[in-house]
């Protein structure tokens, strides 16, 4: 990933959150970086901190979130360091960002062509209405959407449609980088495909650079070149879609792919993870796999495995991870 | 918890024990939530401030207030010739004695009866009608709640129309009718109040909590369990309803003290004395337009109904930060 | 015990019409066709998954099985203690509570499927409690061994606590030490596991399975999930629009598919491998509610094979295409 400056890059990033009981380690120092017209996808259960770093790239944490350490950086420019005027100017133009409930990202009393024509007025993206409607309806046509409903209601809208208007308006200001947040998480499977199919299609035709994120690494395989896994606030391994399914160095990503079942290939049995993801206002030391991952060790318990490169674009955080390797071949 | 891990043959008591436990830590924590709020804790302390006023009224009593001189209905104090005074408009007697003093801490109202004893005395009646208004509503508010909320139909119909028409009725209007129709004691008055407010605007609010309750799937797997109707409604829907009940009975109670005041100032209750009663009694002598120099005739009685009144809202304020996680500070 | 030739459940003409608009006194005037006309047996020691997107009436029809919902026609016939069908269809009062002792449901959402206000121990032992099965010690003593059983250990730890301290997938292996504690034969499950995290996932799967075995009990497997369907059931019946479209053995199924609609469902699940390109089959339009649909296949206005045949008559019925494979459609 060096060929040249990429247009994300986050590096060393912790972020606490302040509750009643104490500091939870939602992102405990995460680094990747995106190169331009790529994807990334970030795979992981509830808790494991993903969704979090999406609302970090965005600057939209709520109140309780500090960010401890680290930076990001867009396009070169530290986000961190920003000032609320520069962010405004800056959010939705370079990033943007599909929610998980689309339902909830649209208001009910405005009409849907409205809620993007507004978002095109904030960044001065248009000059009067009748190209502010063209506007629309460039974008209805590009997410699949007939521009005839932009006069539409969100509760008019199908689940599917309302997710497809969610996205619309995210391309709204043609951003660099788009996060998608679980995008498809709450639509049946055959909407999900098209919008899946729709959303590649888009980043491609526009070379636009996207984050996707999601708990099932189904989804995530069929839209991302690259995945990274994240456990516990960390990442455990990043690496090429099809390195990480070739080659998973990390015992937890291949636990994951071992707890898939899918409906192609022969029918397996699926492996089981003892014991649950820890409680992060208490992370356990070390490695925070350890008591999980059947190779730890007395190193796994005491020091935090360091994010390393094992060659080519492969980074995983782990002491022993030939094991595993050896293990399943 | 471990050490019940070997008291199966034991198991009736030792299931008794550990809900009387579980129910210990689950006040505990609401108590800890509670006391976070400062609102809470001013009202908390306004009621324990006149809880012990009502608890310590008989020790004094008892000890150093002399019965014929202190009690509050019947006593007496010769040393004061007239009580307080006599209008601003005859001639006034030089007698300090019926101003708040020393001996009278509160002064005497007009029939020469001291109306810190008086204050106190009251205290235990207006706890007494609060609370039982409020456990009145609370009863019927929550069972016709769950009721309505679990059958809906006709039931519901009936139910949600009569609420409606006690919610469109003038409430103090109606208590004074009634209370100028028939004898009213306090206890009585709670009962009406509870009845009034328990199938009006508490009911509603109780059932729209039911309709949320109704629909969870836990109430779905009682019924695949085998549970009837009242299984469901009384250990499913009932205790989930709980905590907004004992929410709305702070709020009743402040709405009974109230109207328990208001009925006292018309005279139209057959009780002997209370708050309401003692500025009846100042104003019946002619002494309410003059309230800044009979302050002591006017004030303890009206700032205890406004103080309590406002002690059990702010505790019902503070509650719902503990009923409703939704509210509660991260 | 059960006499292997008939089957544990058998479901016949099952339909459910819900009113749609109307109110008090005034008669609704149109029906959603939640579930129309349903046929379908589940051997005993069986298991059956139902598959189809939301709003096909998967879960309705787990909720008429479970008799949660009364049906507006048809029959469930479920083999009693003796091994003799029996219609409970319509069954009420007394002999309805014996059926609940035969017959559980599994839900979906673990965080609301268990009362808050109430412990482990109460929960789990309320079905015995209702049905008066027991005396408490020995209620005690039943829940703290199948509370182990589904990996609770130690019982006692987990008997006193509130579902809010618990993990999402303690709570559902809570809920089917539930289901479990009256030693049901058949088991209605909606989705237990779509809202738990992967890792968490497959230990439930698991268990479900076993325990299955174990206890010789057969379930009906409610789910959108084609891959989840795959590892937990031996038959998979596809969902559309309150009529199954399709039924087979699962492996039979997801290979050679043969109703449209599952070919354009299958070839839409993601494959958890980015080495293989799946084809993509697409259907226009997309699922609404079936609120008094015409007579002709209910899958018409989306199907790629649709002619005037399937346009003028009736739905198609369920037919034998070999193998125990149904499939209700006029073109294959």
């Amino acid at each position: 990933m060096s060929k040249e400056t990429p247009i994300l890059a986050v590096e060393n990033l912790v972020m606490h959150y302040t509750t009643r009981k104490g500091d939870v380690s939602a992102i405990d120092g995460v680094t990747f970086s995106l190169e331009k017209g790529h994807s990334l996808g970030l795979v992981g259960e509830s808790g494991c901190g993903k969704t979090s770093i999406a609302f970090s790239l965005m600057r939209l944490l709520p109140d309780n979130a500090k960010i401890k350490q680290g930076s990001i950086f867009i396009d070169g420019e530290d986000i961190i360091t920003m000032s609320y005027d520069q962010l405004l100017k800056f959010r939705w133009r370079k990033i943007a960002m599909v929610f998980q409930a689309a339902m909830n990202a649209l208001n009910p009393v405005y009409t849907v062509g409205d809620q993007i024509v507004e978002a095109l007025d904030l960044h001065d993206m248009i000059k009067n209405k009748a190209e502010a409607e063209e506007r629309v309806a460039e974008l209805f046509e590009l997410v699949g959407l007939d521009p005839a409903l932009m006069h539409r209601y969100p509760h008019e809208f199908s689940g599917g449609m309302r997710q497809r208007a969610v996205i619309a308006m995210a391309l709204s200001c043609e951003p660099d980088i788009i996060i998608a947040d679980e995008p498809t998480t709450a639509l049946d499977v055959i909407v999900q495909d098209r919008i899946l199919r729709e959303m590649k299609k888009i980043q491609q035709k526009l070379g636009m650079s996207m984050i996707y994120i999601s708990h099932d690494i189904a989804v995530i395989a069929e839209v991302s070149d690259h995945i990274g896994v994240m456990y516990a606030g960390r990442m455990a391994e990043l690496a090429s879609g099809v390195d990480i399914f070739e080659r998973p160095l990390h015992p937890y990503t291949y636990a994951l792919m071992r707890a898939f079942p899918s409906i192609k290939g022969e029918k397996h049995d699926l492996t089981t993870l003892p014991g649950e993801p820890p409680d992060l206002l208490y992370p356990p030391t070390g490695c925070r796999f350890h008591p999980r991952c059947p190779f730890a060790t007395d190193i796994c318990k005491e020091k935090q495995p360091p994010f390393e490169n094992v060659g080519g674009e492969h980074y995983v955080a782990c002491w022993h991870p030939m094991e595993v390797h050896n293990d399943h071949h | 918890m471990n050490n019940t891990a070997h008291t199966t043959s034991s198991a009736p008591t030792s299931l008794w024990k550990m809900r009387l436990r579980l129910m210990r830590k689950s006040l505990k924590t609401g108590w800890d939530i509670f006391k976070e709020n400062p609102v809470g804790m001013v009202g908390l302390v306004i009621i324990v401030f006149f809880a012990l006023l009502a608890i310590l009224h008989p020790i004094l009593m008892a000890t150093v207030w002399d019965p014929g001189t202190y009690d509050p209905i019947t006593g007496y104090d010769f040393k004061t010739l007239i009580h307080p005074s006599p209008p601003s408009w005859l001639p006034q007697p030089d007698n300090p004695m019926y101003k708040p003093s020393f001996r009278h801490i509160l002064g005497t109202d007009p029939l020469g009866r001291d109306v810190l004893s008086q204050l106190m005395y009251s205290t235990r009646s207006e706890f007494l009608l609060g609370v039982g208004a409020a456990l009145v509503t609370v009863l019927i508010a929550t069972t016709v709640g769950a009721v309505s909320a679990y059958y809906g139909g006709l039931i519901d119909i009936l139910f949600m129309r009569m609420a409606d028409v006690m919610m469109m009725l003038p409430f103090i209007a109606i208590l004074i009718v009634l209370s100028s129709l028939f004898q009213f004691k306090m206890i009585h008055l709670a009962i009406v109040y509870g009845i009034l407010a328990g199938f009006g605007g508490t009911t509603i609010v109780i059932k729209s909590q039911a309709l949320t309750i109704k629909v969870k799937s836990y109430i779905e797997a009682a019924r695949i369990a085998g549970g009837g109707d009242g299984h469901i409604i009384f250990t499913h829907l009932v205790p989930n309803l709980l905590p907004l009940s004992f929410l709305y009975m702070m709020f009743t109670v402040t709405g009974a003290i109230f109207s328990e005041a208001v009925l006292s100032f018309f005279g139209l209750l057959d009780i002997r004395m209370s708050w309401g009663l003692m500025i009846q009694t100042a104003q019946a002598a002619g002494y309410l337009l003059n309230s800044w120099k009979y302050w002591y005739l006017m004030f303890p009685a009206g700032l205890s109904i406004t103080l309590l009144c406002a002690a059990f809202y702010l505790v019902g304020r503070a509650m719902d930060e503990v009923v409703n996680p939704r509210l509660r500070k991260r | 015990m059960t006499t292997t030739n008939s089957p544990l459940l058998k479901v016949s003409g099952l339909k459910k019409y819900f009113p749609v608009g109307g109110g008090f006194l005034r008669k609704p005037h149109n029906f959603i066709h939640a579930v129309d006309d349903l046929n379908f047996e589940i051997p005993s020691g069986g298991s059956m998954g139902l598959v189809g997107e939301s709003g096909c009436g998967k879960t309705t029809t787990g909720k008429l099985l479970v008799r949660l919902y009364e049906p507006t026609d048809g029959h469930i016939l479920i083999q009693d203690e003796q091994g003799n069908l029996e219609d409970i269809a319509y069954r009420k009062g007394a002999s309805m509570k014996a059926f609940r002792r035969r017959v559980q449901m599994i839900f979906q959402d673990p965080y609301e499927s268990l009362n808050p206000r109430r412990t482990i121990y109460d929960t789990v032992a309320e079905p015995l409690a209702v049905q008066g099965i027991g005396n408490i010690s020995e209620r005690e003593e039943r829940v703290a061994t199948l509370l182990e059983r589904v990996g609770l250990t130690p019982a006692t730890s987990f008997m006193f606590r509130f579902p809010h301290e618990l993990s999402g997938g303690q709570r559902q292996r809570i809920a089917i030490a539930r289901a479990l504690v009256v030693n049901p034969s058949f088991i209605v499950a909606d989705e237990p596991t779509s809202m738990l995290d992967v890792s968490i996932r497959t230990g439930v799967m698991n268990l479900m399975m076993e325990l299955a075995a174990e206890m010789n009990v057969s379930y009906l497997y409610i789910t959108h999930d084609l891959a989840v369907a795959r590892y937990m059931c031996d038959t998979i019946g596809v969902m559309y629009l309150g009529k199954i479209v399709e039924q087979a053995p699962t492996e039979e199924l997801l290979h050679q598919p043969q109703h449209p609609y599952t070919r354009a469902l299958i070839s839409a699940v993601p494959i958890p491998d980015p080495r293989i390109k799946r084809q993509v089959i697409d259907i226009k339009g997309g699922i609404s509610a079936p609120i008094d649909p015409p007579p002709h296949c209910r899958f018409y206005a989306r199907c790629p094979l649709a002619d005037e045949t399937c346009r003028d008559r009736p739905h198609p019925p369920l037919q034998d295409k070999g193998n125990g494979h149904l499939v209700a459609c006029y073109k294959v």
